[in-house]
């Protein structure tokens, strides 16, 4: 697990991405800036209570967030947080993931 | 408008939930080739091109199944449009026989994954899905729509009975179509008591995914079978990638082209006198016809509740994929433009709409990341 989220700003118009482009969409510039987003809003949360073609499955959360200085994505979600809260963003893998801040 | 292309036949296999062990996604696209071809009361040999849609293909391509099928052909293309590869492939076939290339093209879609097949296409679906959402357990494109569907319950302050006035109405018209998987009739109790699969999206509100296949043939108007009317496609418009994942899903690409296409078909939307509507949720039967201009005032709760809740407009009337069953995402953008043409030729039986003149039918699909990126539309017309 890492803290934060990848993402990718164009070099050209400053615009965040995620998942990493090859060429910007705004201004089709093709050099970007790598970084990583920490926190995001959350805008919609769904439970994934049947997942077909699996057995025994346990109900899972993901959420529509929206990073901080960045792009829209799903993240998985760990925890209860709702619609209107501020997470914070890990990576597990490849996949990014969500909770409440903590309040350290 | 296409002049010197029109669709003459129409066919599809059986539909079945569970398909027989040996029974492949092969074996239902052979039973619409052949359902379509007689439709057309056309050989095989007559066939000139062939444009084919199916997650179940691989390895082989779209030349080993014209190798299967015994068709010689110097048209051909393979889709990869999911929702609208049906759509697509009208849309290149109908440039293909227009322009000479064909004279005959047989358009298809098929397939048979099951469901633990089903799985791994919808876990595998692209890279983004693969690396970013299948770890998060999102549940495939339920988890996707589901969230799509709480902005659009937010947004236009639907409840969650406006989706079951989609999901009951089609069932009605399902109970009329021998084909459909569901045709027992559904009530708003029944809906609305159906287990969450991926709140707020409950079990009416997502296609069933089924083994089966669809074909159409789409030729020059003169091929058609003696005495029946004929199919003509007014306009057509496809869409892809429209605004690169970043808008929130609610509209879709037709909302790129719709004027255009009205524009060149010559027809307003309430000329339509049916309509068939990708559903592979009520989200997007709304979205696309939203992006359309086929709700007034853009009032989807009262389009829910009114036009479709006291069935002013006849929708999806073959009970749409909600009821009768998604092949693959690849066919099930095929039985809408059938039924469509069912309907124009008024050969639609028990589900008839009375003197239905014009039809709109649409795709939808290839869910990226957070909502599909390709869209088509085309407004058909009967002729005489």
């Amino acid at each position: 697990m890492s803290a934060g989220v990848p993402i990718w700003r164009c070099a050209g118009c400053g615009v965040a991405y995620f998942p990493e482009p090859l060429l910007c969409p705004r201004c089709h510039g093709g050099k970007f800036e790598s970084g990583r987003v920490h926190e995001a809003l959350i805008e919609e949360v769904s439970v994934i209570r049947h997942m077909i073609g699996q057995e025994n499955w346990q109900p899972r959360r993901i959420a529509s967030v929206l990073a901080t200085g960045g792009p829209r994505m799903t993240v998985g979600l760990r925890d209860e947080s709702g619609p209107g809260a501020t997470i914070e963003l890990f990576e597990e893998g490849t996949a990014p993931f969500g909770r409440a801040k903590s309040s350290a | 408008m296409f002049q010197n292309a029109a669709i003459i036949g129409v066919g599809q296999s059986a539909y079945t939930r569970r398909p027989e062990p040996g029974q492949t996604a092969l074996h239902f696209m052979r039973d619409a080739v052949v359902a379509a071809l007689d439709d057309a009361r056309l050989n095989a040999k007559d066939i000139q091109g062939m444009a084919v849609a199916s997650f179940s293909l691989a390895p082989d391509s779209a030349v080993d199944l014209a190798w299967k099928l015994g068709l010689s052909l110097r048209w051909l293309a393979q889709d990869t449009n999911g929702g609208s590869a049906g759509m697509s492939m009208l849309g290149n076939a109908l440039r293909a026989v227009e322009t000479g290339t064909a004279e005959t093209v047989l358009i298809l879609g098929g397939d048979a994954t099951g469901l633990a097949g089903y799985a791994k296409v919808a876990a595998n679906y692209n890279t983004a899905t693969q690396k970013h959402l299948s770890p998060l357990g999102h549940g495939g494109p339920n988890g996707v729509y589901a969230l799509v569907a709480s902005r659009q319950i937010k947004k236009y302050g639907l409840e969650k009975s406006d989706y079951g006035h989609i999901a009951i109405a089609q069932r009605e018209w399902a109970a009329k179509n021998p084909y459909a998987v569901y045709r027992a009739p559904l009530t708003m109790d029944e809906y609305l008591a159906a287990p969450l699969v991926a709140d707020p999206l409950s079990r009416y509100d997502c296609v069933p995914v089924v083994a089966g296949a669809q074909a159409i043939i789409v030729a020059r108007p003169d091929r058609a079978p003696k005495g029946r009317p004929g199919v003509r496609v007014r306009a057509h418009r496809a869409s892809y990638n429209y605004d690169n994942q970043e808008g929130d899903g609610l509209q879709t690409g037709i909302s790129t082209f719709a004027s255009e296409l009205w524009q060149e078909a010559g027809v307003r939307p309430d000329d339509i006198d049916v309509a068939s509507i990708y559903d592979d949720y009520p989200t997007m039967v709304l979205a696309q016809s939203s992006d359309l201009g086929l709700i007034p005032g853009n009032d989807l709760a009262r389009f829910c509740r009114v036009t479709i809740g006291e069935r002013r407009f006849p929708m999806n009337t073959w009970g749409g994929m909600l009821s009768a069953g998604q092949p693959g995402g690849h066919a099930g953008g095929l039985n809408g433009i059938s039924e469509a043409v069912l309907q124009c030729q008024h050969r639609a039986g028990e589900r008839q709409v009375k003197a239905a003149r014009l039809a709109v039918t649409t795709g939808y699909g290839m869910t990226m990341y957070r909502y599909g990126g390709t869209a088509a539309a085309a407004i058909l017309e009967r002729v005489e």
